[in-house]
């Protein structure tokens, strides 16, 4: 897959050399220059949908903010191309971080709907501010590009517009497959599991919206110089429309997606003219057209068409990879994790889910939390692992307190999970979705990412590796480039696992990793845990299945009604008389199915 | 004194019509956590047919009831072919573009047809004012916030006594559970996003004397009632009344006092500050990550 975005890369710089010597008149080259702006835009959106698959109905407003930044910086302080392209893009960054933060903290679609406002906003703002904006008679005579003072000819304003959509494709694509990229797309997948892994995923979706609005402010300033006119009417709704149709038109989610659909998009209208009053239901036409008959788009189908025709790259090899026993190594003076919860209480509404339960799990041991349907396990674990907030009590890892820490936080401090109901990133590949838990342990920044620093290449190369070792641990190499929903239920749970190790936890809750797997499976996951406490990971198992438990813990904890009942020994918890009272009922009170009672 | 009576009434007329529309994303999003991006073009459809009911001579009030039909009707497709298909995917980009792309078909047809002209809608709430404290204004501009309290009470009333409302309410709280309890979960959420667009119209039709049918009436009208939503808590009923009625009066204050501009300014900055301060919105009911 490699060599083919090389491929895409050298065709479109031809691409962008060849058509200017080509083009016949200068309208045909302003066209492609509008071309190019559109496709910066296209470029840009395509991180926020195709990656964090999120939608935005204000990329005009990005782009009327950048156009007019630059136009008055221009017109006023006689700034440069280059400082005007830069201030648009921190002017638009800063609207977009405002934006972006609150709304996608709550829901995808309050981001939709906060941008069509701000669109709407920006169009007010240069309607009623006249004496900076020109109201609706706009802004003229905006001075032509210069570039350190020097005049830029038609041509080098072109060369500048070419290498800027040329070189933010590289960065984009860069990012795409950095630790941001994947942290996109698994934010979009599964936001819990995402978190889990101690991924941060309002921070993620802000990045990939500010990505968004940062490429189009710079095309606004680009499209000032262009057109050396603007005014509010050019920014609408409809452009917004028309910039998303783009995206899903060409492919969310591919390179060159975005710029192939911007490209349909500023020829197509030249050919329609003469159906000028349909262009609009056009346009919601070809969206609904898109959506239904070829949701991938373009470049998406294409590449699907493509995987059928080629053989499936070949699964890495298992000397590719760094062994789970080197790589999940902790240091000699690093002892096994212990966590100690004291008190924790948690309700929802009227129900007490857990009543003052205190349990320890000592470090390097295996400690198994066992108790009927209803009892309260699931909230244990989803309380110590960040998702719930206790109304009582506390927690700690090795005495780092982690009561009303966040989810991500908790991961952050060693502590990974599974869960119950597995949570994939389904349309990730299984070695993806490890590389995704290694996520906190890459040490390079946004910067790194986008230049492909040789350090960011480095860390790359060592996720890979400790990943490629971790599938072999779990033994589903032969899987690594399957997508992961395509795995059969066992592997998916094993998926999980080996995904949760990537984090190099100190201690791994399990939640029901037996639930639904064959027999020979459970014995192969009994080895697999021995093999993971073996590391000295401290391991907190939750689980219905007796004999797993019997086998393996060097503790059980017996939940019941929100409380402990019984913590000791695997032998002396079997034979605990309310432990059985519990599971079996022994007086009459109590000997309803457990199903009722749950 | 006169002036903020004004206001207040004018406010209450213009927040009953954003408590319409924010009230049927409460009802789409309860169903089937999806609501429709061309609801605003539901209340426009509902204007519209009202009015080219009356041009070809039908009845006032039958052509507004058409209207409101053609809205409800409006509601159920779009439910069927543009929402439900992905409903259930991982993100919400599927939805929202399809009933987008519908919106931005619906309102270019209406443009076609109405050659972008504002038309009135004859109306006996407006044919003189009524005046109150000084304050002049329509007794179409009072019936308006009254309906909209009735139309929530109503909701209300119809979900804690009706087999129908508690239906809804379990398909909004846990839809595998209600479908094993035999509620046809797809019905529901097909008659909750009629419900809504029934709502929508018949705001459509009541607005329309006042402010004019035009095929852009829908989108920003939409967009408010959206913002209302995201303001008192789209999973509150009463909570988007509420907030629909003072972004209303609040609007007309501002208008007022400075400017129409800075009217959808401070409208929709208060948005984005009230999810700043209150993720949930106002009223909303922190929705319990499900782990």
């Amino acid at each position: 897959m490699r060599y083919l975005n090389a491929i895409g890369f050298l065709v479109f710089a031809l691409l962008l050399v060849a058509v200017p010597l080509q083009a016949a008149n200068e309208y045909e080259l302003r066209l492609f220059m509008l071309f190019l702006i559109y496709g910066l835009i296209a470029a840009g959106l395509n991180v926020l949908v195709g990656l964090s698959g999120l939608v935005s109905l204000g990329q005009a407003g990005f782009f009327a903010l950048g156009s007019y930044t630059a136009a008055i910086l221009a017109t006023r302080l006689h700034f440069d191309i280059v400082a005007c392209c830069i201030s648009a893009a921190i002017v638009c960054s800063l609207f977009g971080a405002l934006l972006a933060y609150p709304s996608v903290r709550v829901r995808g679609v309050y981001l939709a709907v906060v941008t069509i406002a701000f669109g709407i906003i920006v169009e007010n703002v240069a309607i009623e501010w006249q004496s900076l904006t020109g109201g609706t008679t706009g802004l003229t005579s905006i001075p032509r590009p210069n570039l350190f003072g020097i005049k830029l000819s038609g041509f080098a304003f072109y060369g500048v517009l070419a290498g800027v959509l040329f070189f933010a494709v590289l960065l984009i694509h860069h990012l795409r497959y950095s630790r941001y990229g994947r942290a996109m797309l698994a934010v979009a997948q599964s936001e819990t599991a995402a978190r889990a892994l101690g991924i941060n995923p309002t921070a993620v979706r802000t990045l990939s919206f500010v990505v968004a609005s940062v490429t189009a402010g710079i095309a606004g300033a680009l499209y000032a110089f262009l057109n050396s006119y603007i005014s509010p009417d050019i920014f609408t709704f409809s452009d917004s429309v028309r910039f998303l149709l783009m995206v899903i038109l060409g492919g969310a989610g591919s390179t060159f997606g975005g710029i192939i659909g911007a490209y349909i998009l500023t020829y197509l209208p030249e050919y329609l003219q003469q159906f000028q009053v349909w262009q609009r239901f056009a346009y919601g036409a070809l969206l609904l057209l898109v959506m239904f008959v070829m949701p991938l788009g373009i470049v998406g189908t294409l590449r699907v068409l493509l995987d059928r025709l080629r053989p499936p790259d070949p699964a890495p090899a298992a000397s590719e990879g760094v062994p789970a026993e080197k790589s999940l190594h902790h240091e000699a003076r690093e002892l096994p994790a212990e966590l100690v919860a004291t008190n924790l209480t948690v309700r929802f509404g009227g129900l007490t889910a857990l009543s003052k339960v205190s349990l320890r799990v000592k470090g390097g041991e295996i400690h198994a939390l066992i108790g009927p349907n209803g009892a309260g396990k699931s909230t244990f674990v989803n309380t110590v692992s960040g998702f719930y907030q206790p109304n009582e009590g506390r927690f700690e890892l090795d005495g780092i307190e982690l009561t009303a820490r966040r989810s991500y936080d908790v991961a952050r401090l060693g502590l990974a999970r599974t869960f119950q109901n597995t949570e994939l990133f389904g349309d990730m590949s299984v070695l993806d979705n490890v590389m995704v838990g290694y996520h906190q342990r890459l040490r390079y920044g946004l910067a790194g990412a986008l230049l492909r620093t040789r350090r960011m290449r480095h860390g790359e190369r060592e996720c890979r590796a400790a990943a490629i070792g971790l599938l072999d641990f779990v033994g589903l190499l032969p899987q690594a480039n399957e997508t992961a929903r395509h795995l059969p239920f066992g592997l998916q749970r094993r998926l999980e696992i080996a995904r949760a190790l990537a984090t190099k936890p100190r201690l791994l809750l399990l939640d029901e990793p037996a639930a639904g797997l064959t027999t020979q499976e459970i014995d192969d996951l009994e080895a697999m845990i021995r093999r993971i406490a073996s590391l000295g990971i401290s391991v907190l198992l939750i689980e219905h299945h007796v004999d797993l438990i019997m086998a393996l813990a060097d503790t059980v904890t017996v939940l019941d009604y929100g409380q402990v009942i019984a913590s000791d020994t695997p032998a002396t918890v079997q034979n605990d008389p309310r432990v059985i009272e519990a599971y079996f009922g022994t007086s009459l009170s109590h000997a309803l199915p457990e199903e009722v009672r749950a | 004194m006169t002036t903020t009576i004004q206001y207040m009434l004018s406010g209450l007329a213009i927040g009953g019509i954003y408590a319409l529309v924010a009230l049927g994303f409460h009802i789409m999003w309860s169903a089937a956590k999806a609501v429709n991006f061309a609801h605003g073009d539901t209340l426009m459809l509902g204007a519209v047919v009202a009015v080219i009911g009356v041009d070809q001579g039908v009845p006032l009030p039958l052509a507004c009831l058409l209207g409101i039909a053609a809205g409800g009707i409006f509601g159920i497709l779009l439910e069927r072919f543009a929402v439900r298909p992905f409903v259930g995917a991982a993100t919400s980009v599927g939805w929202m573009l399809t009933t987008l792309a519908v919106g931005v078909m619906t309102e270019a047809l209406a443009t076609l047809q109405f050659g972008g002209f504002s038309r009135p809608l004859p109306s006996p709430g407006v044919t003189g004012a009524v005046h109150i404290l000084g304050a002049g204004v329509y007794p179409q501009e009072l019936f308006i916030p009254v309906f909209a309290v009735v139309v929530v009470v109503g909701l209300k009333l119809l979900q804690r006594h009706t087999l129908v409302g508690r239906a809804m309410q379990a398909v909004a709280h846990n839809k595998q559970a209600a479908a094993l309890m035999g509620i046809n979960v797809n019905r529901i959420t097909a008659l909750s996003f009629g419900l809504a667009s029934l709502f929508g119209a018949a705001a459509g039709i009541l607005v329309a004397p006042v402010i004019q049918v035009s095929a852009s009436m829908g989108a920003i009208l939409g967009l408010k009632g959206f913002a209302v939503a995201i303001i008192g808590g789209i999973t509150s009923a009463p909570g988007v009344v509420i907030a629909g009625f003072a972004f209303g009066v609040m609007e007309k204050f501002v208008e007022g006092y400075v400017s129409t501009a800075a009217r959808e300014i401070v409208g929709f900055s208060v948005m984005v500050l009230v999810l700043l301060a209150f993720p949930q919105g106002l009223f909303g009911k922190r929705e319990v990550l499900k782990v």
